[in-house]
């Protein structure tokens, strides 16, 4: 109501000035038929009403609500006095822009990846089932696994296995197939996950059983995409894998899931299976009131029972089951790297407050006399205070609105041009949206932030004497001695920040640089790789894999560029399967097998595609097939780690130990020992692996993989690999009847991605370390600069005196890098304490690096001269006569 | 300023709406006539100082006791004429009332010391 009437308060004045009018008019008609002139009748009715003015204001201020008045009013001096400042209002605001962009955009990717919750329906209660032991805990599961864990009904609402839809599937008919991801699930899964259904149903228990029939759930995006939205899809059947399946349901576009899926098929698993591996995970909805710890405490009883059930070989003492949060998974050790960089970006931000923090006070010395002026007139120490503060508020709203503008594209092209490099921020970082926190976020730093720089200078300002300002005439006593030392605390505080922030980035440059130069152990330029899904009928027989790889390679080699070509189950760089194995006829002690290696199933001219040189023995030919003997192939890591003094060419191989019956295996000979590959990441050493034919893999396994991973093809060219990608595709299907392929990439490519988080890193804090480094030396510039322009007198008269250009220089350039250094070696020592944080982002330099802690404060040394060198060499061009004169 | 002073002087503080509500009782009017009948009525005693009618008649009005709407005044000029909302009249009845308690109590007070001062 009150403010109804304040808006309103415009309007309803002008009416009153029209009444005022004409009640005058009435009084001066009164006033003639009393018999008066007209002049005298309009005099009378003047004296009479008194100041119509007056009796405006008071109706005027009775409308107004004094705050806002006051605040406007401020606003609007403040406004004017900063527009008379362009050059300061300017940088002041481009550095708060600066301070808060980066503070955003670092927390709206904390936002979008720790604080969202995930997309499901109470997702709170959404757990991951965990393998614990003395090693640390891991997802993954096998059928009896999933047996135990489905029958913990007392802590459990759902539980349900899905795989990362690993091999993808190809989705047949029509003029081209393609590649889809088909995630495998049990009945229960997306009553677990909430999964909206908008047509149709999802998976019966029947039908997620063995013979359960071809089902399929379709996603909204491949609804859409490949079937144009058909109502009528439900109940209709679609070719996949050339196999006619059963279409029972579509389910909403809000279901997210991570990796993304096209369709979800039914896992149809025989629940008496005994096989051991883990290729698949499962989660589960707590019962509500369920805590982790009792979930955790009744898992240990599972454990037990898990043993009696299945023989204690398969689980060792040690051993046992646990929960986790879904989202602490998926989140991952993310979550750490996030938060050193949102504390990286406080550091940022801290510089920026201390650089408009001495901005405004230099601009507040500068304005003694006007601040001295207007408490002579009455302003209280309050109310400078106030109008200073809501100066400093109204340039970090603004800088703040054009800081989070400037964050949130930041952070988008960022993460667009950084791909996998976090959970949870979808397709180049679509999931990062402008929420309500990060507006809230934005908001509250920029209050914080105008406070926070604001009110020193606020408070510096207003205790000024008041005659002494009065007095003085303009601008000769210099930087009055208690504000200058509060910006020379200010100055050392940026330099000594900016520092930390440098010394962290080149650390992580250096990271970047060391993972750069490790040699991943083949050649990776001109190698095209690619997926196949062999999860038809087709594949569950070694024999019929073994036959589209000899025939796709045979094409290829026939291909104009293409000089070699191989396939394999997995790729360098991307990890693979790893198994326990056993030297046959070496004693084991106690231990279940004689230890644990990657395990690799690839085609013959695997080694000659990728270049890993073959040290000793021989290689794969294509005479390795299953009616040959069983040969295996071994890494350098492996000789070394299992054959430390031994041959291991004499020895036989006994892979998958105690893992079921798909993995048994006849023993195999080691034929070759091959250089070592990086596996998974540059950053770790090349772990123990060995290399079996595909030919020579049983069939069961053959089916097992055909389900779990794609066929990855791999390609050497001798031209630029992208330029081939058409031929080489039409070979490839050509040679396959009719198979598409997917994830065409180079290696190259896939070396950059196994960096991308490192990269990622050091880039942000680069940028950071950069953005702290040039602020803090407008900060070094900004104080001596000003230092100079206020002693130009002192200066003056020293020159008058006989001090020459070298001394006046000397002086400045000694008086400003004292700043620098205090600030230097405060920062170094700061940057000792604060890099451990980085220590697990580390690879190849200590924590401590010499290079880093040696280089980098030079390198801000030097900085910091050049931006006192400016100011130094302008105090030396001073004139003795005219700054004598500028009384 | 004032050059004869009425009797009763200038009006107390808060009575200038209950008089304005009291004259508009018997119909709309503009704010000249408000002031003038005041006055006449009072038979000069007292006077509406006219930079205060106004605000106070705005007061009323965005209290919705009053409302306004400009016409034409029997001198054929333009004036914004006020009226009584039921609500206005109400308040009148409770003020009057409230008034004329206050008076008595005033008027018993004041007998009692002039009988003892006798």
């Amino acid at each position: 109501m009150n403010l109804r009437r304040f808006m309103s308060r415009s309007k309803k004045d002008a009416d009153l000035a029209e009444e005022i009018d004409a009640h005058l008019v009435h009084e001066q008609d009164a006033n003639t038929a009393r018999g008066l002139s007209s002049e005298e009748a309009r005099r009378q009715a003047r004296l009479k009403f008194g100041n119509p003015r007056t009796t405006r204001e008071q109706v005027w201020r009775y409308r107004s609500l004094p705050w806002i008045d006051t605040l406007w009013r401020d606003l609007r001096f403040v406004i004017r006095s900063l527009a008379r400042t362009p050059g300061f209002t300017i940088i002041a605001i481009v550095v708060i822009a600066v301070g808060i962009g980066v503070t955003t955009a670092v927390f709206s990717v904390v936002n979008a990846v720790l604080l969202k919750p995930l997309p499901y329906p109470d997702s709170e209660a959404l757990v991951e089932l965990l393998n614990t032991g003395p090693r640390g805990s891991f997802p993954g599961a096998n059928v009896p696994k999933f047996n135990i864990w489905h029958q913990q009904t007392s802590i459990f609402q759902q539980v349900a296995g899905y795989d990362q839809g690993g091999a993808g599937l190809n989705l047949t008919g029509g003029d081209h197939p393609q590649q889809v991801q088909g995630i495998h699930v049990t009945a229960d899964y997306f009553a677990m996950f909430g999964a909206p259904v908008i047509a149709g149903r999802t998976f019966t228990a029947a039908e997620d059983s063995p013979h359960g029939g071809h089902v399929v759930v379709l996603s909204y995006g491949l609804w859409k995409s490949r079937f144009g939205g058909n109502p009528k899809i439900v109940g209709t059947t679609i070719p996949l894998d050339g196999q006619p399946y059963l279409v029972v349901g579509v389910i909403g576009r809000n279901f997210v899931t991570d990796p993304p899926g096209d369709l979800w098929l039914p896992y149809q698993f025989d629940l008496n299976s005994r096989d051991m591996a883990h290729y698949f995970t499962v989660a589960a909805r707590l019962k509500p009131g369920i805590t982790l710890q009792q979930a955790n405490v009744q898992l240990k009883l599972a454990a037990d029972q898990f043993r009696r059930t299945y023989s204690s070989a398969t689980l060792g003492p040690d051993g046992g089951f646990g929960v986790m949060p879904l989202k602490e998974l998926i989140v991952g050790d993310t979550r750490s790297s996030l938060l050193v960089l949102l504390g990286a970006v406080l550091l940022v931000l801290l510089i920026a407050c201390a650089n408009v923090a001495n901005l405004l006070l230099a601009r507040a010395s500068a304005r003694k006399r006007e601040l001295a002026t207007r408490a002579a007139l009455g302003a209280g120490r309050g109310q400078i205070i106030r109008q200073l503060l809501t100066e400093s508020l109204a340039l970090s709203l603004t800088g703040g609105a054009l800081g989070l503008v400037l964050g949130f594209v930041g952070v988008r092209m960022l993460l667009s041009v950084s791909a996998n490099v976090l959970p949870r921020v979808g397709e180049h970082g679509s999931a990062v949206t402008l929420d309500p926190n990060i507006l809230l976020f934005a908001l509250g730093v920029s209050i914080l932030t105008g406070i926070l720089f604001g009110l020193v200078p606020a408070i510096s300002a207003s205790r000024h004497n008041l005659a002494a300002s009065l007095n003085e005439s303009g601008g000769r006593s210099g930087v009055a001695f208690r504000t200058g030392r509060l910006r020379g605390f200010l100055v050392v505080s940026e330099m000594a920040l900016a520092l930390v922030l440098v010394i962290g980035a080149s650390l992580l440059i250096r990271t970047f640089l060391k993972l750069q130069a490790v040699d991943p152990g083949f050649d990776t330029h001109n190698l095209l790789t690619m997926t196949m899904s062999i999860s038809g009928d087709r594949f569950q027989k070694t024999g019929g894999v073994a036959q589209v790889i000899r025939d796709g390679t045979d094409r290829l080699k026939a291909v104009p560029g293409v000089s070699n070509a191989a396939a394999g189950c997995c790729l360098p760089l991307q990890g693979g399967f790893g198994v326990p194995f056993d030297v046959v006829g070496r004693p084991k002690g106690k231990e279940r097998s004689t230890g644990g290696a990657g395990y690799y199933s690839v085609s013959w001219s695997y080694f000659d595609t990728f270049k890993i040189p073959l040290l000793r023995g021989r290689g794969f030919t294509e005479n390795d097939t299953g009616s040959a003997p069983g040969v295996v192939i071994i890494n350098e890591a492996m000789a070394k780690r299992f054959w430390p003094k031994g041959d291991p060419l004499k020895d036989f191989l006994l892979t998958g130990v105690d893992m079921g019956p798909v993995f048994v295996e006849p023993p195999r000979q080691i034929i070759g020992i091959v250089g070592d590959t990086h596996d998974g990441s540059l950053s770790r050493d090349p772990r123990p692996t060995m290399y079996i034919p595909v030919a020579q893999m049983p069939d069961a396994e053959t089916a097992l993989n055909s389900r779990v991973a794609p066929l990855w093809w791999v390609i050497r060219t001798n031209m630029d690999p992208h330029t081939l990608v058409a031929p080489i595709t039409a070979a490839l299907r050509d040679a396959s009847g009719g198979l598409p392929v997917a994830h065409i990439r180079t290696m190259d490519e896939t070396r950059v991605r196994t960096t991308s988080r490192q990269r990622f890193n050091m880039l942000l804090l680069t940028i950071f370390g950069a953005s702290g480094l040039l602020m803090a030396a407008i900060g070094v510039y900004g104080l001596m600069a000003y230092s100079v322009q206020q002693r130009t007198q002192e200066l003056g008269i020293r020159m008058a005196l006989g001090a020459q250009a070298s001394n006046i220089r000397n002086m400045v350039i000694r008086q400003g890098m004292a700043l620098a250094l205090i600030g230097v070696v405060i920062g170094i020592g700061g940057a000792f304490w604060l890099t451990r944080f980085l220590a697990s982002f580390l690879f190849g330099v200590k924590a401590w690096d010499p290079t880093a802690f040696i280089l980098t404060p030079l390198l801000l040394s030097a900085v910091a001269l050049i931006a006192i060198w400016i100011p130094a060499h302008r105090a030396t061009r001073v004139d003795p006569m005219t700054a004598l004169r500028l009384e | 300023m004032t050059k004869k002073p009425p009797v009763a002087g200038e009006i107390l503080q808060g009575t200038l709406d209950m008089l304005i509500l009291r004259t508009l009782r018997m119909g709309p009017a503009h704010g000249h006539t408000i002031a003038q009948v005041i006055e006449h009525t009072s038979e000069n005693a007292l006077e509406v100082e006219q930079g205060s009618l106004y605000p106070a008649l705005h007061r009323l009005e965005d209290r919705g006791l009053l409302a306004a709407e400009w016409g034409v005044s029997d001198n054929n000029r333009r004036a914004k004429f006020y009226r009584l909302t039921a609500k206005g009249r109400k308040e009148l009845v409770a003020v009057t009332s409230r008034w004329q308690q206050m008076t008595r109590a005033i008027g018993l007070i004041l007998g009692e010391s002039e009988s003892e001062n006798k």
